[in-house]
Order: structure tokens, then C-alpha cells, then sequence
């Protein structure tokens, strides 16, 4: 009978020594949850961390002994918005802005139909539109901006579209030529560039009659041709958007021919950023350009293909340059070695 | 047509002159990254970290070196 009091006295003792010891561990506890250690003090309050160094600089950079500075980068956060961009926005962009225009244009031949050339007196006859020199410069830019364009679509839709088709290894070729001809084939395009702004330059400054074109939406809607010199407002916009996406890409483009040559890897991420997107918008600006040229509109080849387009055609489209032709014509001396009088 | 041939052939020239000069301005990243310092490694197979006579046995540190 006597062990029960004991018992029971040493349960009580255990339970109240448990309790203390849970209690002063829970305080203790709270204490280091909040960066306090016993004592008091926080050990890594003066201690440098990734947000204080983030406040200083976009990167967290390192010390290297090689020459190569750029590998010193060890975290650039901006550079996972990159990889979000290259990965999801730019491939969905380039669809969206490839297959879109394609898909206008389509829209455009089903409703308005090819843009047939009206029959005159002057049909059959023949005026220089472009010599040879200015067809030069044309193709030589054209065929490299096809390669280019083709190539750099290769550098989004490759590795999903080409790659699943052909395999690894015949794409890991075709992708390595692709590369090769974009970097090497920028340069005739550079100087084609170069060469369609000397030439036509003069041609292309915008004026009031623009305006009226415009106003007009160019003879695409109704049966009136509006007037125009050598290049209507359209082709003007088209001659600026060369002009203008081409000398940025050229600009972004040797900045990533030239890696890191002047701009750190924010620059070279924001550089490709820009290449890319006016690399798009340059595709479905040309696709218009080849649409018209082309399948569009009777008679508009000639003028890039023989350089000698129909006097009816130009007389309804260009009459303005047509007049301004035929008075230099007329008197003679500036009648160019190829150049068919117009009347 | 003629102007689109020789356009076709003056963008494979400027493409070609192009190669050709960047590929002499390129340097493998060996080349352009390395120091004066000792390489451990060999990516162009002309010299190694021991000298050009290295016969490829590592000396025995106990024994002294001949030269």
C-alpha cells in the first residue's frame, strides 16, 4: 500500500519536470526563430546578402583570375525574364505575327481578288522602271533577307518544328549551316541596305501627295487610282521599314557578332530581345511586300523582273513620275542607255 | 534576270569575303581567355604543361631530375 503514494508523488515530480523543460524549450525556440540566438545577439545582421547586394547592382558578380570577365556573372535574375522570353513569349509572337500576316493577306486575295491591269492606249508599251543597278541592289538584299529570315526563324521554331521531323543530327546540320549563312550573309544585306538608301532616298521623302494617297487607301478600295510619283506612300512606307528595321537589325545584329564587345550580358540579352522582335515584325512587313509585288497586282513584277513595266500600268499607278519621265525624255540628253522613250 | 544572277553571285562573294575575314579575326576561347600561367589541359595539341620533350611519365618526386 505504501508504493501507491510513491508512485503516484514521483509521477507528479515527472510530469511538472517535463512541463518545465517543454516550456523553456518553446521560448527558447521563439527566441531563435526570430534570428536571435540566446545570447541576444544576431550573429548575421552585419553579415552581406543576396537583397543588399541586389540594391547595389542588377548581378551578383564574383573574382576571377582569367582574363574573361563575364564568367566572374554568377546570378542575373534578369536573365530568367530572358529565358521566359525566348522560350514562350518570342515563339508565340512569331507565329502570331508570321501566320497572321500570311493569313491577312489571304484574307485580303479571297475578298479584294488580284489587281488586274486596266487595258488603255498605252497598254503593250513598255517604260524603265528600275535599271540595272537598282534591280542589282534589290535582289542582292532580297535573296540574303529570305536566307536571313528563314535562318532566324530556325533559331525559334527549329528545335520544336525542324528537329521532330528530320532528328537530332540531320537539324544539329542544318542548324549549323543556318548559322553560318545568317552570320555571313548579313554582310551582302548590310551593304544592300546601304545601297537601296543611296539610291532611292530622293524618291522616298514623303509629301502632300502621300497624304492624298493615303486618304484614297491607295486605289485598293474603289475603282480610282490615286496619284503618285515614282514611289506611292505605300512603297514609301515599305522603303522606311527597310531602311529603319534594317540598319537596327544590322546594328543589334554586330552587336551579337561581336559578342560582349561593347555592352555586359543585360545588353547582350536586350540586344537579341530587339533583333528578334523586329526580325518578326521585318518577316510580315516583307510578306506584304512580296504579296503585292507578286501575286497582288498585275504587272508589278516587271518592274523588279525585266526593269520595264507597262506604260498603261505606270500611267495608272505612278502617273506623276510617268509625266516627269517622259518631259526628261523629251529633251533628249538624260535619256538612259536602256531606256525605252515612253511616247 | 541577268541582275538577279549577279546579284546571287556578289552575296555569295561578300558572304564568302566575309567568312574569310571574320574567321581570321576569331580565336578559339582558349586562345582568348588563357593567361601566362600554367594550362592544364590541351585543346590544340602543340605544347603541354611539362614542356614540348615530355615523354608522358610522370617523374618519381624521390628521384632527382636529370636536367
Amino acid at each position: 500500500m505504501r508504493r501507491t503514494p510513491t508512485t503516484f508523488r514521483t509521477l507528479i515530480a515527472a510530469t511538472i519536470l517535463t512541463a518545465a523543460v517543454g516550456a523553456s524549450s518553446t521560448s527558447f525556440a521563439q527566441q531563435t526563430r526570430d534570428g536571435l540566438n540566446p545570447t541576444g545577439q544576431n550573429p548575421t545582421a552585419e553579415s552581406v546578402n543576396e537583397e543588399f547586394l541586389f540594391k547595389q547592382d542588377p548581378k551578383i558578380t564574383g573574382r576571377i583570375s582569367i582574363p574573361d570577365g563575364k564568367a566572374a556573372n554568377l546570378i542575373q535574375p534578369a536573365g530568367r525574364d530572358y529565358r521566359d522570353f525566348r522560350e514562350w513569349w518570342l515563339p508565340w509572337l512569331s507565329a502570331l505575327a508570321v501566320l497572321g500576316a500570311i493569313a491577312l493577306l489571304g484574307l485580303f486575295y479571297f475578298f479584294r481578288g488580284r489587281i488586274l491591269m486596266e487595258r488603255g492606249p498605252d497598254t503593250g508599251r513598255k517604260i524603265l522602271r528600275f535599271n540595272g543597278f537598282e534591280r542589282f541592289a534589290h535582289w542582292m538584299t532580297s535573296s540574303c533577307f529570305i536566307i536571313l529570315a528563314l535562318s532566324g526563324l530556325n533559331y525559334i521554331f527549329g528545335k520544336r518544328l525542324l528537329m521532330p521531323l528530320i532528328g537530332a543530327d540531320a537539324f544539329g546540320v542544318v542548324a549549323q549551316y543556318a548559322k553560318f549563312s545568317h552570320i555571313y550573309l548579313a554582310w551582302p544585306f548590310m551593304i544592300g541596305v546601304a545601297l537601296m538608301l543611296v539610291l532611292w532616298l530622293k524618291d522616298n521623302i514623303p509629301n502632300k501627295i502621300d497624304i492624298a494617297w493615303i486618304k484614297a487607301f491607295g486605289g485598293f478600295v474603289g475603282d480610282k487610282h490615286p496619284s503618285a510619283g515614282r514611289f506611292n506612300a505605300g512603297q514609301k512606307m515599305v522603303f522606311w521599314m527597310v531602311i529603319g528595321f534594317g540598319s537596327a537589325m544590322s546594328v543589334t545584329g554586330l552587336m551579337m557578332i561581336f559578342p560582349f564587345a561593347l555592352t555586359d550580358i543585360t545588353g547582350m540579352q536586350l540586344m537579341q530581345v530587339i533583333h528578334a522582335l523586329i526580325g518578326i515584325a521585318f518577316i510580315a512587313g516583307i510578306l506584304a511586300h512580296i504579296y503585292i509585288g507578286t501575286l497582288g497586282m498585275e504587272g508589278a513584277y516587271d518592274a523588279m523582273g525585266s526593269g520595264k513595266v507597262d506604260l498603261g500600268w505606270a500611267k495608272v499607278h505612278h502617273d506623276l513620275w510617268v509625266e516627269q519621265e517622259q518631259a526628261k525624255n523629251a529633251s533628249g540628253p538624260q535619256l538612259g542607255r536602256h531606256q525605252v522613250p515612253a511616247e | 534576270m541577268k541582275a538577279f544572277i549577279i546579284a546571287l553571285v556578289v552575296a555569295v562573294a561578300l558572304g564568302t569575303l566575309a567568312a574569310a575575314l571574320l574567321n581570321q579575326q576569331q580565336r578559339f576561347a582558349y586562345q582568348a581567355f588563357s593567361t601566362s600561367g600554367a594550362r592544364v589541359s590541351d585543346p590544340a595539341g602543340h605544347s603541354n604543361l611539362v614542356g614540348p620533350h615530355w615523354n608522358g611519365v610522370t617523374p618519381d618526386p624521390d628521384k632527382p631530375s636529370k636536367s
